[in-house]
């Protein structure tokens, strides 16, 4: 109990530090939009194809702003030398790890339903029952995304090319939550067919408990000796 | 180097058995020779990414320099081989399915993803100093992304059966001495594996003796 106290305390300082200044949230949204918007002009905007593709268009829309905000999490730990104190305390490591992993998590599902609410807009989409499911992708997605990210952002938070590093890292690892996101929302979505849906979802349910606990296990030898 | 005596034998025999004494494949020709340098490599190549994540683990473990320069050694070796795998792919694939790349293919796309984290681990030690942090960092990227290929596999298994892939595999009867050649390549490049691993830790770790060497003589004579 005491551990989990402890990770709602870690999540809330990173998020309470976030919202004070609500820097990082609105540039990241910002640049979530501008991808939209960029994406609407590289493609035909009123053609079919255009549209199958936009499940694809959306996801890129949150995984790249993500990656921003995943460098950017531990960019005051850096900063402020906070990485070795929290090394020397007799913090868990593994409990470090998942009060980032809530505070990323939840900065980005902030992200992903304003983002979603955009996408809405520009796609022409209606409001349909699907996208309660595009929530609760989104919310797996964003359990395994930073489940694997954090543990790399922390790897990479004292390298110099660590904005274009972190991607190189983490995107081949989360082919399968990309490929589970962007299929089940289009079949969701445009086809209106929720048959393979339970097993996209399950796929994206395994994927999050085996890197979560992979990260939790691997985060002592990322941040400690 | 006793490997080496073995591993010159198979080289001449795996060869002889992929150009003359298998047959040439009735539909898809000669071309088709290339079958077996492929599954060679492709064998090795995933093998040699589990040494990788075995070499990951003692290091975290024991906190030897060996086994890092051990894993990398052994990702090098495998990103060579990965490469071959996805070059000689299209070669094959081109002629006889009319399309450089099957993306539904779950072997095919991987492969891809496999070469993609073995470059991403290369790129990650490139970008840290030597050192310990770096042979840390190495492990548990290594770890993971052995962990990540599995799923990655079943993933696009799941896609394909989505978006069915337009070619159709013929059929995999092999003609006996067409698997005998098959065999033959796989144990012939699964020796040239462990010969180039060996090889290459060893000129890793003389490598590391030799700088520290030259930065002590460097130190000295100041």
């Amino acid at each position: 109990m005491r551990h989990l106290k402890l990770i709602w305390l870690l999540a809330a300082k990173d998020l309470r530090i976030e919202y004070r200044s609500r820097q990082a949230f609105l540039t990241t949204l910002f640049f979530a939009v501008l991808i939209l918007i960029v994406f609407n002009f590289a493609f035909d905007p009123g053609s079919a194809s255009t549209r199958d593709a936009s499940p694809g268009i959306l996801w890129v829309a949150l995984l790249f702003p993500g990656m921003i905000q995943l460098n950017r999490s531990f960019q005051s730990e850096m900063e402020e030398g906070t990485l070795q104190g929290i090394v020397m305390s007799p913090l868990d490591r593994g409990v470090f790890f998942l009060g980032k992993l809530v505070a990323n998590w939840v900065f980005l599902l902030a992200i992903d339903i304003l983002i979603l609410g955009v996408f809405v807009i520009f796609f022409n989409f209606s409001l349909e029952p699907g996208l309660l499911w595009v929530f609760l992708l989104m919310f797996l997605v964003g359990g395994g995304f930073t489940a694997v990210g954090t543990v790399f952002a922390a790897m990479v938070s004292n390298v110099r090319i660590r904005e274009v590093l972190l991607p190189i890292l983490i995107f081949p690892i989360i082919v399968p939550i990309i490929l589970a996101a962007v299929n089940a929302t289009r079949e969701v979505l445009i086809h209106n067919d929720f048959s393979a849906l339970s097993r996209w979802l399950q796929l994206l349910v395994a994927f999050d408990v085996i890197f979560l606990a992979a990260g939790f296990l691997v985060f002592d030898y990322v941040v400690g000796e | 180097m006793w490997l080496l005596v073995p591993l010159y034998v198979l080289g001449v025999v795996a060869l002889w058995a992929a150009f003359i004494h298998a047959p040439t494949e009735r539909q898809m020709g000669e071309v088709q020779r290339i079958f077996y340098f492929h599954v060679g490599a492709a064998w090795t190549a995933f093998f040699a990414f589990f040494i990788v994540f075995v070499a990951g683990i003692l290091y975290l473990w024991r906190r030897s320099p060996f086994w890092d320069e051990f894993g990398a050694a052994s990702a090098e070796i495998g990103v060579v081989f990965t490469t071959i795998v996805l070059t000689t792919g299209p070669i094959w694939a081109r002629p006889i399915w009319n399309t450089w790349w099957p993306w539904g293919d779950p072997r095919v796309t991987t492969t891809l993803v496999l070469w993609l984290i073995y470059v991403a681990y290369f790129i990650l030690r490139s970008s840290l100093p030597e050192g310990e942090k770096r042979a840390r960092f190495s492990a548990v990227f290594g770890i993971i992304g052995f962990i990540d290929v599995p799923i990655v596999f079943l993933s696009i298994r799941w896609w394909r059966t989505i978006h069915p892939i337009v070619i159709t595999r013929t059929g995999n009867r092999l003609e006996p001495e067409m698997f005998q050649a098959m065999i033959i390549a796989v144990v012939a490049f699964t020796f040239l594996y462990f010969a180039l691993l060996f090889l290459r830790t060893g000129m890793r770790l003389q490598h590391t003796v030799a700088e520290e060497m030259a930065h002590t003589l460097r130190e000295r004579s100041e």
